[in-house]
């Protein structure tokens, strides 16, 4: 005869519930006079943003030109760190007394949020947009390291170890076989990344960094909605076009993806 | 001493191109997946390694490489014992005279044809040259004129993906050819080729090993063992079960040998 045991996914569901209804109690989302507020004040938010105020397009535009570059030699910057840490935590290329130290650095470069590296750099360049390239090339170093040496170790253990065997040295091993082989590997992350970077820059300003952000933050805190539906509809934009461009490149260059 | 009298000593054997006493290789200690091979190959003979999948054929190519340590036992290249660490630098130079061909062929794939058969070179080439694909023009024409011999001189500037397997073949026996070998060590590298193509690679191989190259190869093509290898060995769970003359041994010898 069948046991009537429940099954053991109702179980997990139901703690994973029960965990979450416990938790959103703490954090004062059972509060019905809470809820009710909130609702009342976004529907009075998305009220105000419209229509978006024309006015002050000539002042973001600038300010979007701004977040571009901060986000575009952010990223240069991170990736010409990034790229030999990479390498160094490569263990088909070194050893692990060479990796560790390596993979530990960049774990905790990567440990940080680029917002609170932004604001290492305020304090130590002061305000402006060179502390939000500065801190988007830090987070770069960070995260970009890990992925591209991950890149390195999914070379063709076969093809490195022929490379290897005639007799070559690491660098040549390098230039002759990683690089070449993880090309296409090392592309399609640089693209992931610089998206990722772009939309980060956007709100580098919040912290005094930068960028578009910086208005973004005075439109909300002045209560200038209409002004601030103007600068989110451009940050939007801004993303959906390089998303494309991105898009368009990888097809460009990289190879389509295997059929199923 | 006359010349008359010199000439009544025999001249002594050349040293065999590898040997092996007792060698043994184990990835776990206790669980070795090759056991006591006693091995010779004489400079300029093909001696076909023959045995079931799984049976060590490859990892004791790579044992005779320098790619997976000698756990036990002597191996010598050349009269040279090359196991042991004080004599590191002797090894890797003797290393380098043994050219590795892998199943897979270990080709990078994105470069071309003639920087493939370059990377054969890098360890006589120094490493700033060869960053900079500066390799000095005696090599190029070397490179070339090895192309040439193999038939494929035309595609020197192609891409290795888009050549067929017999192409990549002949590019994967020049970068061995360029690196000078006095053995080279085949695994299975005509095992994804056509019956036609596989003898014309043999046939090139045959070629090679006339001018005093020794060939190590593995393979499961019975019948093309007799035809073009000296000697045969057979490997069973990493065991030495046979070694005989190549011309001798049939489909009927290694039904034998299975115990069929």
């Amino acid at each position: 005869m069948r046991s009537r045991r429940p099954p053991v996914f109702l179980i997990t569901a139901g703690v994973a519930a029960g965990l979450a209804l416990a938790m959103m109690g703490n954090l004062g989302l059972l509060d019905a006079a809470q809820l009710r507020r909130g609702v009342l004040n976004t529907t009075e938010f998305v009220r105000g943003l419209f229509p978006p105020n024309p006015q002050p397009l000539p002042t973001l535009l600038g300010a979007t030109l701004e977040t571009l570059q901060i986000a575009y030699v952010g990223t240069v910057l991170g990736v010409a760190g990034a790229l030999p840490l990479a390498l160094l935590a490569t263990r088909t290329v070194f050893g692990p007394g060479v990796t560790g130290p390596v993979r530990l650095l960049l774990a905790g470069v990567r440990t940080v949020p680029a917002l609170l590296w932004a604001v290492v750099f305020v304090v130590a360049f002061g305000l402006g947009p060179a502390a939000g390239a500065m801190g988007i090339a830090a987070y770069t170093l960070g995260y970009l390291g890990k992925l591209l040496y991950e890149v390195f170790e999914g070379v063709d253990g076969e093809v490195v170890d022929a490379v290897r065997s005639v007799g070559c040295n690491r660098a040549q091993l390098t230039r002759f076989a990683l690089l070449p082989e993880a090309a296409n590997g090392i592309l399609s992350q640089l693209l992931f990344v610089f998206e990722y970077n772009v939309r980060a820059s956007s709100i580098m300003g919040f912290v005094g960094a930068g960028g578009i952000g910086f208005h973004l933050l005075g439109y909300l805190q002045l209560l200038q909605y209409r002004n601030l539906f103007t600068a989110l509809l451009l940050t939007l934009g801004v993303v959906i076009a390089i998303d494309y461009l991105s898009g368009r490149v990888r097809r460009m260059v990289l190879p389509p993806a295997p059929a199923a | 001493m006359s010349q008359a009298a010199l000439s009544a000593f025999p001249e002594p054997a050349p040293a065999p191109a590898v040997e092996t006493v007792g060698l043994s290789c184990w990835y776990v200690p206790g669980r070795p997946v090759l056991r006591d091979i006693d091995l010779a190959v004489a400079p300029g003979s093909i001696c076909m390694i023959l045995g079931p999948s799984g049976s060590g054929k490859s990892t004791l190519l790579k044992v005779i490489k320098g790619l997976l340590p000698l756990n036990a036992g002597t191996l010598s290249l050349f009269g040279q014992p090359v196991a042991g660490r004080t004599h590191a630098r002797s090894r890797r130079a003797l290393e380098r005279s043994v050219a590795w061909i892998p199943q897979h062929l270990g080709l990078v794939r994105s470069l071309t044809v003639l920087d493939n058969v370059l990377s054969g070179t890098l360890a006589r080439v120094g490493t700033l040259a060869s960053l900079v694909g500066a390799f000095p023009h005696t090599l190029r024409d070397e490179a070339l004129a090895t192309l040439d011999s193999l038939g494929i001189r035309a595609k020197a500037d192609e891409k290795v993906f888009s050549l067929s397997g017999g192409e990549r073949q002949r590019v994967a026996i020049a970068r061995a050819l360029m690196q000078h070998p006095t053995l080279v060590l085949a695994d299975e590298f005509v095992s994804q080729l056509d019956p036609l193509t596989t003898r014309e690679m043999l046939d090139i191989v045959q070629g090679i090993a006339r001018t005093g190259v020794a060939f190590l190869i593995t393979s499961h093509e019975v019948e093309l063992v007799a035809e073009y290898g000296d000697r045969v060995v057979f490997i069973r769970d990493g065991r030495k079960i046979h070694e005989g003359a190549a011309n001798a041994f049939t489909f009927a010898s290694v039904m034998t040998l299975m115990g069929r």
